[in-house]
């Protein structure tokens, strides 16, 4: 698992090579049950995402999206179908064993970026590794400031969240992500909250990590202009997939 | 992790403080009670001084006639001590073992220096086989004191310490105020703690005073005796000595109690505030405790959402509520580091003259108060923090 920030050359292969499934949902049924009512979030759902895809997916408010993301990270447990995570199904993890998981395969991103905003940009950016056994404070640190030279904030290591502008702040969550060296990338509306200039910052970003060191990435948007740029898009309706 | 909590309670300073503050006001109050309840403890366990069993407190209350008071007395102390199943009879002052009266003065001079606030009695030449203070240095009055041309004193140690430092006692002249010598120290006891089972060893000052040396007496004076007897006397003997007395004196009223009762009631007034303070800083604790409590539950609840993000980044449920006890213990750690530095000051200026070991003690009695008081608050909002789903941290609010 020591994967490194430089650019990997052999994930830099052409799009259909891209067949070996990173991440599975079989026969994916999520139910919110409340004292009152249950919502059925999610529908059976089937989907493979493949190592070193771009997935987008769209659909409309309340179509289950966050709800997939959140199952796909392995942050909610599905009541009905398997979910597998390089051909291992992660139904009988402990959980100790998912926290391990999400730690060094899974790096997420969200709308509303969810800095720890008494922590400096630096600090944030260590978080993951700091759940990761075996790293010296050093190592740590070294990785937090290349993840962040990655995303063009070197200059802004000290500086706490609220001293930040929208996009660099979505730039520190997305170096958050790197730091941890994840093989995906579940991002939930990561523009949702930035103008179209900065949004398209972080677009790139995405696809050049993407691209570059051929991770994974499955991005939730709104926005039809950047579903195209991506490999394959995803259309949801009330918590089916419907293309 | 250590390092990053350090970070995160620097970093958060502000609401932090007043939790320290909180937690340092409940260790001095917690500090306060426990010096009470430990220098009561150890004053319990010192040795009292003298022998309380066995002894029974004559309170003889004469007739308005006063002519031959006197002689009275002394026929009175004459009979009393003949009668069988009586082993000592002594004569004091009215401040008696467990009694509510105490006379206490500065006015005992060493070379020009001032002696300490002692307690001063009044004793016979029997006293001390009706008492049997420890005496470790000297002697117990006797007879010869008679010749003296000084007024003969025992002292107790924690006098002794006081005025003659490592020197010895014994022969030492005492003066007042305008430098006469006026007495001169025959003996050392090691302790006379009779106010009650939780006072201090006081200096003491025993002076002597017998019925034939006819100086000083008053004859309004309430005589006060103490009469130790024989193991196992009961209310025979205490009717006979009744009568004895009215025999003697035709019609002296007198009333008898045993030390060992005076003992009980005396423990039960000085029992009674220390219970209710006990109590009072109890609900105090409660109170402190509560808000506590409180304050963590809202900082959990204020922090879901950073607590779903860490969970999505690898921190395990377990992990969370360690690192929610982690904070607390820092915290605590900080606001008990600040409050042992204060309390230290007590013994160092040395006020209220209490032992060293009692404040030590009881500083540590209270650090380990507010450890188990935090523990015990920080328990349950931990566990709720190390509940909270990851998934949180995918609703937006
Ligand atoms: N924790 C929850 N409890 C109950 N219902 C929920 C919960 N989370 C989501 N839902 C419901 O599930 C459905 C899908 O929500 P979500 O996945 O957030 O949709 P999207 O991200 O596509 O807008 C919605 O109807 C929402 O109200
Ligand atoms: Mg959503």
């Amino acid at each position: 698992m020591e994967t490194t920030l430089t650019p990997a050359p052999a994930a830099s292969a052409p799009a259909s090579l891209k067949t070996t499934p990173m991440l599975q949902l079989r026969d994916i049924e999520k139910v919110y049950q409340t004292d009152t009512i249950e919502t059925v979030a999610l529908n059976r759902v089937n989907l493979t995402i493949n190592k070193g895809e771009f997935v987008s997916i769209m659909g409309p408010s309340g179509c289950g999206k966050s709800t997939l993301l959140s199952l796909m990270g392995l942050l909610d447990e599905p009541t009905g179908g398997v979910i597998e995570i390089d051909g291992r199904a992660v139904t009988s993890y402990s959980d100790k064993e998912l926290a391990r998981v999400r730690n060094h395969k899974i790096g997420f991103i969200f709308q509303s970026f969810h800095l720890i905003n008494d922590l400096s940009v630096l600090d944030n950016v260590e978080l993951p590794l700091l759940y990761r056994a075996g790293l010296s404070s050093k190592e740590r640190r070294q990785r937090a400031q290349q993840a962040l030279e990655r995303v063009g904030l070197s200059a802004r290591t000290r500086h706490f969240p609220s001293q930040l502008s929208g996009g660099q702040r979505q730039r520190v969550a997305i170096a958050r992500a790197l730091a941890g060296a994840p093989e995906i990338i579940l991002a939930d509306e990561p523009t949702g909250n930035l103008d179209s200039v900065m949004g398209e910052e972080i677009m790139e970003l995405l696809l050049s990590l993407n691209r570059d060191q051929g991770t994974t990435v499955v991005m939730v948007t709104h926005d039809e202009n950047m579903a195209h740029k991506t490999e394959r898009l995803i259309r949801f309706f009330d918590g089916s997939q419907v293309s | 992790m250590i390092r990053h909590l350090f970070t995160l309670i620097w970093n958060r300073k502000r609401s932090n403080f007043l939790l320290i503050s909180e937690i340092l006001l409940s260790f001095f109050v917690l500090f306060a009670v426990s010096s009470l309840l430990v220098s009561s403890y150890y004053n319990y366990r010192q040795p009292a001084g003298f022998a309380y069993d066995n002894v029974w407190e004559v309170n003889v209350s004469p007739s308005q006639d006063t002519a031959s008071r006197k002689e009275m007395l002394q026929l009175m102390l004459q009979r009393l001590q003949a009668t069988p199943g009586v082993v000592a009879v002594t004569r004091t002052s009215s401040n008696t073992p467990f009694s509510f009266s105490s006379m206490n003065t500065n006015e005992f001079y060493y070379q020009k220096k001032q002696g300490p606030l002692t307690d001063r009695y009044d004793a016979d030449d029997e006293m001390q086989k009706v008492l049997r203070q420890n005496v470790v240095a000297g002697r117990w009055f006797e007879r010869r004191d008679d010749a003296s041309t000084r007024r003969p004193v025992v002292v107790n140690q924690e006098f002794a310490k006081a005025l003659f430092g490592s020197e010895p006692a014994v022969g030492k002249v005492l003066s007042n105020d305008k430098g006469i010598e006026s007495w001169q120290v025959v003996g050392v006891i090691d302790a006379y703690r009779r106010g009650s089972d939780f006072d201090g060893n006081n200096p003491a000052v025993f002076e002597r005073h017998v019925l034939e040396g006819a100086d000083r007496f008053d004859p309004n004076d309430r005589p006060n005796l103490l009469v130790r007897v024989q193991a196992g006397s009961g209310a025979v003997l205490e009717q006979r000595l009744v009568k004895e007395i009215q025999d003697v004196t035709k019609g002296w009223h007198a009333t008898v109690t045993t030390l060992d009762e005076s003992r009980h009631d005396k423990m039960k007034i000085v029992l009674t505030p220390l219970i209710a303070l006990g109590v009072v800083s109890l609900f105090l604790i409660v109170n402190v405790a509560l808000g506590l409590f409180g304050v963590l539950w809202y900082n959990i609840n204020q922090r879901r959402a950073e607590i779903g993000l860490r969970r999505a980044l690898g921190a395990t449920g377990a992990g969370i509520g360690g690192q929610f006890l982690g904070e607390m213990l820092v915290v605590t750690t900080l606001g008990v580091l600040a409050g042992v530095i204060l309390a230290a000051q007590f013994p160092l200026l040395g006020v209220f003259g209490v032992p060293t070991t009692v404040y030590v003690l009881a500083i540590l009695l209270a650090a380990v108060l507010i450890y188990v008081l935090t523990a015990i608050c920080a328990f349950q909002p931990s566990r709720i923090a190390a509940g909270i789903q990851p998934a949180v941290s995918l609703r937006e609010e």
